[in-house]
């Protein structure tokens, strides 16, 4: 390499005081705090004294004799596994919103205008919707004769985690519907064209010819739902706040009351190391299973 | 090709339409009239609706101090995270030795969600004493990957000719990027604007955690603490969720097309 002129220093030195703001933000609130959070994990640390060295002592009694900490995580698999739920509703909703219907542009507002909600007021809405005594559904399900005993939904060990799920479906749904619907519009027409003249009926075509290029969208909309499950704290807080008795604790949820309600930050970074490798196993897997797809869909933005 | 009707499409999509609707009118038509937890049924149609909910928010909770942080905190979010996004993705642009480590970074950056550090985050916070001040608030924000990228993707398609021509009539880099790049990429900042106000306004985990007096609360924090108060305030209750609402639709309904494109482009953020 020839030796660099001044000019070209200058340039150079100009090029990192353009990335100093954005790298030291990162350092500051991703890079040191995952490593601070892996050491602290290993410590036992009170906020007066200086942390003390403690091994794998938090995680032992994670692992061993924390029942709260299996019921977040089988709650966070239970609210992951409901993506698939979503996700098959979105795209029955974008096929519907893809076809050439009268005002389908005011269908894609309507359905979409959840997403971009403050969670906390979805939460409590929907905390009114499922309301004993004066909520909108249980009054639906009783004027329709669905039940014959008002629900309490959010207070009822089983109904708790439905409910919760429910919500974060309807707020997710018109995002997921977006993200499909333009993997749809990416599709060819000519290839329905192709398959309508060799006779392919449209259970077929959609078999063979809109699922398998709608891949990458369906792919994306997965990997999104997994990371939601992992981080949907607004919802679970205002809706529930993890109860009854953790029937919609997650792993996050579980680590803010760890934390800040209960003062065991050493404690709540070893479930956060547990959070972050378990969410970084998941994108990995899921990434091999879809051969490599997430990197093309990050390509493409 | 015979056309199928379209009337059941239409009748599936009004159902769906309703379903997303009616959690909105339930708590607008709450707020107008308050709910009597006595009385059943609950009254579909609001009956004798007023707005004195709306004003007795402004006696409850200081809404107004609520209203500003919220405002101060997405402004600094706002115009730092553009600034920033727009610096580095410039820099990105140029070739410079490391710049294949520093994407590296950057992309291993975007697998660690925001969640995931929240403990010792907060320590950080505090030893910078940050801690119920409104940078605290809006640091961590203050520069967001995804951005970055889209500000870069756009940079990019800028005709490098046009960049020599400016470099040759002696422009500094600080006026190429005022002067050239940022005019040509307004939808690019339109998209960081957009995304780093709703990140921010929305923001609700961050807040609980830092803010520890009520004189520094967010509107979202301030709900989910009216939250807690007592019954008889159902319909003030639901007064302040629809102020709170109101301004975030608002700016959606208008804004939808550039709404709908910056926060799928953010698709990966989460």
């Amino acid at each position: 390499m020839t030796r660099r002129s001044p000019r070209g220093l200058r340039r150079e030195l100009v090029v990192w005081l353009f990335l100093l703001p954005s790298l030291g933000i990162f350092l500051l609130y991703r890079i040191l705090p995952l490593v601070w959070n892996g050491v602290l994990s290993l410590q036992k640390w009170s906020p007066f004294g200086t942390p003390r060295w403690a091994g794998l002592y938090h995680y032992e009694e994670m692992f061993l004799y924390d029942d709260v900490f299996w019921t977040s995580l089988w709650n966070t698999v239970v609210f992951m596994s409901s993506s698939p739920i979503a996700i098959a509703l979105a795209l029955a909703l974008a096929l519907l919103v893809h076809a050439p219907v009268r005002g389908r542009a005011t269908y894609r507002t309507l359905i979409f205008l959840s997403y971009p909600l403050m969670t906390v007021a979805v939460g409590i809405i929907w905390r009114w919707l499922y309301d004993e005594k004066v909520g909108l559904l249980n009054y639906l399900l009783l004027s329709l004769g669905l039940t014959t005993r008002r629900i309490a939904f959010l207070d009822s060990f089983e109904w708790a985690m439905p409910s919760v799920i429910a919500a974060a479906v309807w707020q997710i749904l018109g995002f997921f519907m977006i993200i499909l619907l333009a993997g749809l519009q990416t599709i060819p027409s000519e290839l329905y064209e192709a398959a309508a003249i060799d006779g392919a009926d449209p259970r077929q075509r959609l078999l063979r010819i809109t699922l398998p290029l709608l891949r990458p969208s369906i792919f994306l909309c997965l990997m999104i739902g997994i990371i939601n499950s992992f981080t949907s704290f607004d919802l679970i807080y205002v809706m529930t706040r993890g109860g009854p008795n953790y029937a919609t604790e997650l792993l996050i949820t579980y680590i803010y009351r760890a934390a800040f309600v209960l003062s065991k930050l050493d404690y709540a970074a070893a479930l956060t190391v547990v959070l972050f490798l378990f969410l970084v196993a998941l994108t990995w897997l899921a990434n091999r299973a879809a051969g490599g797809e997430a990197g093309a869909v990050e390509a493409a933005e | 090709m015979k056309r199928a009707p379209t009337w059941p499409v239409h009748v599936a999509l009004v159902g769906v339409s309703l379903v997303m609707l009616g959690p909105f009118y339930w708590v607008l038509k709450t707020s107008l009239t308050g709910e009597n937890i006595f009385a059943y049924p609950p009254a579909l149609l609001p009956v004798a609706p007023h707005v004195f909910y709306y004003v007795d928010v402004w006696y409850y909770i200081p809404f107004v101090r609520f209203l500003l942080n919220s405002a101060i905190v997405s402004t600094i979010v706002v115009l730092a995270s553009t600034a920033f996004n727009a610096m580095a993705a410039y820099a990105l642009t140029q070739p410079f030795r490391g710049k294949r480590a520093v994407i590296l970074l950057l992309l291993s950056c975007m697998l660690i969600p925001f969640q995931a550090t929240i403990v010792p985050a907060y320590l950080i916070t505090k030893e910078l004493g940050l801690l119920n001040s409104h940078l605290g608030l809006a640091l961590p924000l203050c520069s967001t990957i995804i951005c970055i990228f889209v500000f870069k993707a756009s940079f990019d398609a800028v005709p490098r000719s046009l960049l020599d021509a400016a470099r040759l009539d002696g422009l500094p880099e600080w006026r190429i990027i005022l002067l050239i790049m940022l005019p040509l990429s307004t939808s690019a900042i339109a998209t960081n604007v957009i995304l780093s106000f709703i990140w921010s306004w929305n923001n609700f985990l961050w807040p609980l955690i830092v803010v520890r007096n009520e004189a520094m609360q967010t509107l979202p924090l301030g709900l989910s603490t009216f939250l807690s108060y007592l019954e008889n305030t159902t319909g003030a209750l639901y007064a302040f969720c629809v102020m709170v609402l109101a301004p975030g639709l608002l700016l959606f309904l208008l804004e939808q097309r550039r709404f709908i494109q910056g926060l799928t482009s953010g698709a990966t953020k989460g």
